[in-house]
């Protein structure tokens, strides 16, 4: 017997006055018994379409295609009487929105059992224990079924949503936003006991909300959608870890339960319903869109294990690459190991912190990264181009570096104007006037002065933190896909700091760009960064998604040093 | 105000008080090679007078054996020895300087070979060798000022190598190279405003020792016979049989060495005091 349900291009049209509104788009998924799926997607990206879909529920004139094997029996193709049949008797759902399901005047435990009086599975008599007993089951103590919904709090009404969409015994579960509207104790207590009815009853189970956490709690695989189409798909540990969709990748960023303690970051750019012609969904609002994005509509298709991406270059396009990079230091009869065998996949727009305490090998590695400096062994991939000097600094778009003690990255014989304009000058990248707007711009955004008085100023009349800020737009008038930035807030005062990590981020969120940043300062790390990696005597200790590691500080290899450096660690 | 004025003002102050009369003697004796004709009426080649008539007028220094006003012969002769200390420093100053740099800033066997060369120069007897050139190439001005810029080169050389090796470390210069600077960007942008004070130092070194060993050359007959220079008067003066018996080198030897003091003692001076420029913990 088939114990799966398959879901092959599902697609729903809604027709109203204009042109028909398509708003789920060949969707495809498969889910085996007692498994459960999350859909997640921001508001109309088609989560609640799929779910009326598949529960056969889109009525004329608008339209579904596509096939549904419900436990090995084609569903969406029946009749309507036979479909109504089979899905009271295998799968329900539970609906968002309790005030609007349930039916004001008949008390709860009516509502109930209305169901299954109809269906003859129980009789009018033994109806109130069995609604008592489904009342328990979701946590209530039963003497509800004799209250109206009015009479229940907002909680209670969504338990009792969950009790009729158990009612039946059914094999496929399906959830739309079941804890939208509660608090916290209520949502956790919720999250324990739809746990403990799969256990007990093993349904498979489509959770469909927007809340990342509650999905991660409850599903093992998830779904992300967008614009009516699946974008990733994988294991949901997986997919939280790492997303690769750089839309997943944005959501996450906007997504508070995800990330608690970094600064919330919107995706750019406006959602374009309407969007009927071919091409990549996501092209306006993505960062690294090319040529084929606005013809071709990317295929959902496999990238690495139990990973599915819909996007023409794999997800985020690795930036640069280090694969097994070692560096000795030769002082005098002695070898000084500083790397030994270090990695790292900087991704397009991604913020990677790079912690350790000193003299762990992190600056080395910056250097080492930015081709500033040649490792021992090993090798760097610049967007898959082998990295083997400073080509990549030389022109814009590149790689550019920000070292970490601005009174000796900067010639105090030079002024502003000379030592920001110097990579542009000696690459002969723009006219001169255009080089001197530029350096304005640059300054300007890095809330320097860009006055001609202050372009003329000498680097050595400069304070510490305009210094580094001044060494920082040398490299950001470069314009750079990715920028090394080793320490650049250490010389800062917290205002100044925040206003540049800001831009730094505004700047990656608009443009893209991937930041590697070495720092010690752990709560700096866990406000900013996406990915993390840990260092300790020239090895990585550590690597992975930057929330997951600082938030369970207890259980890391480095925990030492994490909770030495977090403020509430 | 003028900022060339300005940073002028503030090079005049910051000079002590031995730098400031080194300067201004200094400028004093330019005044007078620049102003020669203006400021005698004798000529300086050809007999104008009784021979060896001690100071007096019209000519306030005497003159030599051959009737020649020394004074004329004086502010002549020191268009020579700054002719020739000004372009030896200048040509074994920055030639020398920037081997330094190439060798400091390239390395590997460009250095190697730059430096094996300096260690050539250092070893070779830089006198009897100047001896030997100029006797063998003829002594006009122009042989000279090579061939003291030839012998003297090495110092600046080692002094702008060893500048260069320690700038080199420098992030800032890193930082440039990283963003892909050449070797003349680098001399150009970085390495000379940078090293310029130490240049400088070693360029009035350099001039002063040319001045001297011009001098010298001079002194031993090897001078050019057609400059009249410093060393050349004293040459013919201690040339003329019994000298020291009589009252002459009152003033035809006396003057010619103190002008040529003169001049050595405020070049020494002045670098002494510029010192100050290429170490800024000095300065402050």
């Amino acid at each position: 017997m088939d114990r799966s349900i398959k879901a092959s291009r599902i697609q729903v049209a809604y027709h109203t006055d204009g042109e028909p509104l398509k708003a789920l788009k060949e969707t495809s998924f498969t889910l085996r018994e007692g498994r459960s799926l999350g859909v997640v997607g921001e508001s109309g990206s088609g989560k609640t379409s799929l779910a009326l879909a598949l529960m056969g529920l889109v009525n004329r004139p608008h339209q579904t295609a596509g096939e549904l094997m419900l436990f090995g029996k084609s569903y969406l193709n029946l009749r309507e009487v036979e479909k109504k049949t089979y899905r009271r008797s295998t799968m329900a759902m539970m609906f968002q929105n309790a005030t609007e399901v349930l039916n004001p005047v008949m008390v709860i435990g009516s509502q109930l059992t209305e169901r299954l009086i109809e269906k003859r599975l129980t009789s009018s008599r033994l109806a109130r224990e069995e609604a008592e007993r489904l009342l328990r089951l979701v946590g209530l103590e039963g003497w509800e079924t004799d209250a109206y919904p009015h009479q229940l709090s907002g909680g209670m009404q969504q338990r009792v949503l969950l009790a009729m969409a158990i009612a039946c015994n059914p094999r496929f579960l399906i959830l739309d936003e079941p804890t939208s509207s509660l608090d916290g104790i209520a949502r956790q207590e919720m999250i324990q006991i739809i746990k403990s009815l799969q256990k007990k009853l093993g349904f498979a189970m489509l959770v469909i909300s927007h809340d990342l956490k509650l999905v991660g709690e409850l599903t093992q695989e998830i779904m992300v959608m967008y614009g009516g189409r699946i974008v990733e798909k994988g294991l949901t540990d997986a997919v939280f870890e790492k997303p690769m969709h750089p839309y997943t990748c944005g959501f996450m960023n906007a997504s508070v339960e995800m990330a608690p303690h970094k600064d919330l970051w919107g995706i750019p750019g406006e959602y374009k319903s309407e969007d009927t012609t071919a091409g990549c969904i996501f092209r306006d609002r993505c960062t690294q869109s090319l040529d084929c994005c606005q013809s071709e509509t990317p295929a959902l298709k496999g990238v690495s294990i139990e990973r599915e991406v819909a996007c023409h270059q794999d997800g985020l396009v690795s930036i640069l690459k280090a694969e097994s990079v070692s560096k000795e230091y030769q002082i005098g009869s002695r070898k000084i190991s500083a790397l030994n065998t270090v990695y790292m996949n900087l991704r397009h727009g991604e913020t990677l912190a790079l912690i350790g305490p000193s003299g762990s090998g992190k600056s080395t590695f910056a250097k080492i990264v930015a081709g500033f400096l040649m490792p021992d062994a090993g090798e760097i991939f610049y967007r898959g181009t082998p990295l083997t000097d400073n080509r990549f600094a030389c022109r814009e778009g590149g790689i550019q570096l920000v070292l970490q003690d601005p009174f000796s990255a900067l010639s105090h014989r030079l002024t502003v104007e000379e030592a920001v304009g110097e990579p542009l000058r000696i690459n002969n990248i723009a006219s001169e006037e255009e080089i001197v707007s530029r350096i304005k711009e640059t300054l300007k955004s890095l809330q320097l002065y860009s006055c001609d008085a202050f372009l003329q100023r000498y680097t050595s009349c400069l304070s510490g933190g305009q210094r580094q800020r001044v060494a920082l737009a040398r490299a950001l008038v470069m314009r750079p896909k990715v920028l090394i930035a080793d320490e650049i807030t250490s010389m800062l005062d917290v205002s100044t700091q925040a206003n540049v990590l800001r831009l730094l981020k505004q700047l990656q969120n608009n443009l893209g760009f991937a930041l590697l940043l070495i720092t010690h300062d752990l709560n700096l790390a866990r406000k900013v960064s996406d990915q993390l990696i840990v260092m300790e005597d020239g090895k990585i200790l550590e690597e992975g998604n930057a929330t997951r590691i600082l938030q369970n500080a207890d259980q890391s290899r480095s925990a030492e040093l994490l909770k030495a450096g977090l403020v509430d660690g | 105000m003028n900022p060339i004025f300005t940073k002028l003002k503030h090079f005049w102050l910051e000079r002590t008080l031995p730098g400031k009369v080194a300067l201004l003697v200094l400028l004093l004796l330019m005044c007078m090679a620049v102003f020669a004709p203006l400021l005698t009426t004798m000529p300086h080649h050809r007999s104008s007078g009784p021979a060896l008539e001690p100071p007096g007028w019209p000519h306030i220094m005497g003159t030599d054996q051959l009737g020649i006003d020394l004074w004329a012969m004086m502010v002549h002769g020191a268009r020579v020895s700054l002719a020739v200390g000004i372009g030896t420093a200048l040509l074994a100053g920055f030639g020398g300087g920037l081997l330094g740099m190439v060798a400091g800033w390239k390395g590997g066997r460009i250095d190697g070979f730059i430096q094996r060369l300096i260690d050539v120069m250092l070893a070779l007897p830089d006198l009897p060798s100047m001896i030997i050139i100029a006797a063998f190439f003829g002594s006009s001005l122009r042989n000279i000022i090579i061939v003291l810029a030839l012998f003297s080169w090495s110092r600046p050389a080692r002094i702008l190598r060893a500048g260069t090796l320690s700038l080199k470390e420098q992030p800032y210069i890193k930082m440039a190279a990283y963003f892909g600077a050449g070797t003349g960007y680098i001399l150009k942008k970085h390495l000379i405003p940078e090293l310029f004070p130490l240049l400088i130092i070693s360029m009035i070194r350099l001039a002063s020792m040319a001045i001297v060993t011009e001098a010298s050359l001079a002194f031993l007959g090897l001078g050019d016979p057609a400059s009249r220079s410093w060393g050349l008067i004293i040459h013919h003066a201690v040339n003329f049989q019994g000298i020291y018996l009589t009252p002459f080198w009152k003033w035809w030897l006396m003057f010619p060495w103190l002008f040529i003091t003169l001049l050595v003692t405020a070049l020494a001076l002045l670098g002494r005091d510029l010192e100050g420029m290429a170490d800024p913990r000095i300065r402050q």
